[in-house]
């Protein structure tokens, strides 16, 4: 039989209602026991998030660089693309090693669905991995023989093509967590892409940056800090929506756990006001202490590690709380028109 | 579609009056008031589908000794012992102490969040419209897992793939009614075709509301509680007499793949934002900002 959405009619205001006698949710559970399964995810997806957002962020940043000031940014596009190159490598690696049957691995390849965030996502995975692997190419063909300049020149497209999976390899896997029945990461679908998406600028201006500097480049260096803090800033906010619509989902219960906790201080402190401080602090010593900026971009990268790990980690916390979900899962709570996707301000 | 496969009366017309025909909608209507709590059903699951016992110790939290459905448990008999605190039993409000037990089972959901999610088409709909593990093509990546809004699909650390309730797609297309619905000695559990099964439900509903159990009503037939968020409806669906989350069900659940553009959109226009920013930033020939 074919596959069939079964469409409804949109239901009355708060969604369908039980005999009125039941009244309100009170915080009842099945002698607490958990509600949902958690996902067995462990540091292996947490690192992959980090890792592919990093690599995904820095193609895009090299792609633009090299469309600027080719010259310039000879050391962001190097960097970049054996950064992305390796860092896909690793980030199959992790994929592969979460499986608990490994030796499937090429099943993820057998259909495309659009519903699945894993599904399309590994393809935007392998498509980024693979143009990177081909922009960096471009890095090892020097000389003046044509088969040299054919290499280099698909190097340079394949780069703008890294640069946009780049994207989409960030951000799809803030689409991989909202989209699924966990609580934490379900409650706030919109800020969680916010999250991904400014933390993975963050951290691969942060990288580069480090880079740049270790280079001697420090002018390139001070412009990618810029990048940085503007990103980190933008991140800030993004994280204070999550946790607000979050509170407002009734998931208080999850924020104020110890994961809940942990997230707050890998997230909000040291990804985000040591790193805006050090960069500020930076600029207000007229650079005289090149070790704030690398402070800055050191917390930076740490910060996008423990937003992944520790949103990963609350996720978990929240699924096995159900009350939690119970909460979350109210008919106050369902949207209103499934019909649209709302891209401004959560309500 | 052939409606005549089977030229002779089939096991299931017998035991429960269904003619199985590839094409159309079955399910499970599971009348809540009449389980007895037997727990039959765990163990013919158990039997049919050849599932291993699991922790055999006392969960010491009522009658329920299984606690939940797992990988190698696809029915789940829970027991809610209602006992009110003594000072309450001065209240006259005519509801009585009294023990619910329910037949847990995985809900066939209509737009199963499962088959969403599933990134190797393991997970597929069969022609009886039931949701169904093909267990030589999952590669156990896990993602049904947390996919599932009623915590029911398991990954069984033993084989690394996915299990949960098939139905018993393999007894269907044998013309036999699963073994769960065909073993419930109070018919608590009844399978059917969904369109006769709802009509039932709702009868069912109406008597005992005639009878004054003004408390009951539906859970997971369209737009009920249970059937919210863009799941359609469940094809197993349940006769509830108290909240849902009183039987570990959730109010209103939801269909997560619905959240997909909402992340993945503001996740790429947040990205574009500060590429733009990138741009602004990155500009410039001269080296800027002093030295
Ligand atoms: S109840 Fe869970 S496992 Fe069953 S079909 Fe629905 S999503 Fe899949």
């Amino acid at each position: 039989m074919k596959a069939v959405t079964v469409r409804t009619r949109s239901p009355a205001a708060g969604g369908p209602s039980l005999p009125a006698r039941h009244g309100r949710y009170r915080g009842e559970t099945y002698y607490d026991r958990p509600a949902l399964k958690a996902a067995h995810w462990d540091w292996t997806v947490s690192s992959y998030i980090f890792l592919t957002g990093l690599a995904g962020a820095a193609q895009a940043i090299a792609a633009i660089g090299q469309a600027l000031d080719r010259d310039r940014y000879r050391g962001v596009l190097r960097n970049a693309r054996f950064l992305s190159s390796i860092g896909s490598a690793v980030g199959a690696g992790l994929l592969i090693a979460d499986l608990k049957t490994p030796k499937r691995f090429y099943n993820m390849l057998r259909i495309l669905r659009p519903t699945s965030p894993m599904s399309f996502g590994s393809y935007i995975f392998g498509a980024f991995g693979g143009l990177s692997w081909l922009s960096a190419l471009g890095e090892l063909r020097s000389g003046r023989g044509r088969l040299a300049r054919l290499v280099r020149r698909s190097a340079d497209v394949a780069q703008v093509g890294a640069g946009l999976t780049g994207a989409g390899a960030s951000t799809y896997t803030a689409a991989l967590m909202a989209s699924t029945s966990t609580p934490f990461w379900a409650a706030a679908p919109r800020w969680l892409g916010l999250q991904f998406a400014t933390s993975a600028v963050a951290s691969a201006a942060a990288t580069l940056s480090l880079a740049e500097r270790w280079g001697g480049r420090t002018d390139n260096s001070r412009r990618l800090d810029r990048l940085a803090a503007l990103a980190t800033a933008a991140h800030l906010v993004a994280s204070l929506g999550a946790r607000r619509q979050r509170h407002d989902k009734g998931l208080d219960e999850v924020s104020e756990s110890p994961q809940g906790r942990r997230l707050e201080l890998g997230d909000l402190v040291i990804g985000g006001a040591v790193p805006l401080a050090a960069y500020a602090l930076h600029r207000l010593t007229r650079e005289r202490a090149p070790a704030l900026s690398v402070v800055g971009s050191l917390a930076v990268i740490a910060g996008g590690f423990l937003l992944r790990h520790g949103t990963m980690n609350a996720g978990h916390a929240s699924a096995r709380k159900p009350r939690a979900y119970f909460r979350f899962a109210q008919p106050e709570n369902l949207p209103r028109d499934r019909s649209v996707i709302r891209l401004g301000p959560p309500r | 579609m052939d409606q005549q496969l089977t030229p002779y009366t089939t096991e299931a017309e017998r035991t429960a009056g269904v003619r199985i025909e590839p094409g159309k909608r079955y399910g499970f209507f599971t009348d809540t008031t009449v389980c007895i709590g037997c727990k039959a059903c765990e163990v013919a699951c158990k039997e049919w589908n050849q599932l291993p016992a699991e922790d055999m110790s006392l969960t010491g939290m009522s009658y329920d000794n299984t606690g939940a459905l797992s990988a190698t448990t696809w029915r789940h008999v829970a027991f809610i012992e209602q006992v009110r605190p003594a000072q309450d039993h001065e209240r006259d409000d005519g509801v009585p102490d009294r023990w619910l037990m329910m037949s847990d089972v995985c809900k066939h959901c209509a737009n199963a969040p499962c088959l969403d999610a599933c990134p190797t088409g393991a997970i597929f709909r069969t022609e009886f419209d039931t949701v169904v593990v093909q267990q030589d093509i999952c590669n156990g990546c896990g993602y049904c897992v947390p996919a599932c809004p009623f915590g029911v699909v398991a990954i069984d650390d033993c084989d690394g793939k996915a299990h949960k309730c098939t139905l018993c797609y393999d007894r269907l297309k044998g013309g036999l009614e699963p073994a769960c619905a065909k073993v419930c000695p109070t018919d608590s559990i009844r399978f059917g075709e969904l369109s006769e099964l709802d009509a039932v439900a709702r009868e069912r509903v109406e008597e005992l509301k005639a009878q004054g159990v003004e408390e009951a009503y539906l859970y997971g037939t369209p737009d009920a509680p249970g059937a919210t968020g863009g799941l359609g409806r469940l094809n197993a669906f349940f006769l509830l007499v108290d909240r849902p989350e009183v039987y570990n069900l959730p109010s209103a659940p939801t269909r997560p793949s619905q959240r997909i553009g909402a992340a993945l959109g503001a996740g790429l226009v947040a990205f574009a934002g500060l590429a733009a920013a990138a741009v602004t930033l990155l500009a410039g020939t001269r080296n800027g900002g002093g030295r």
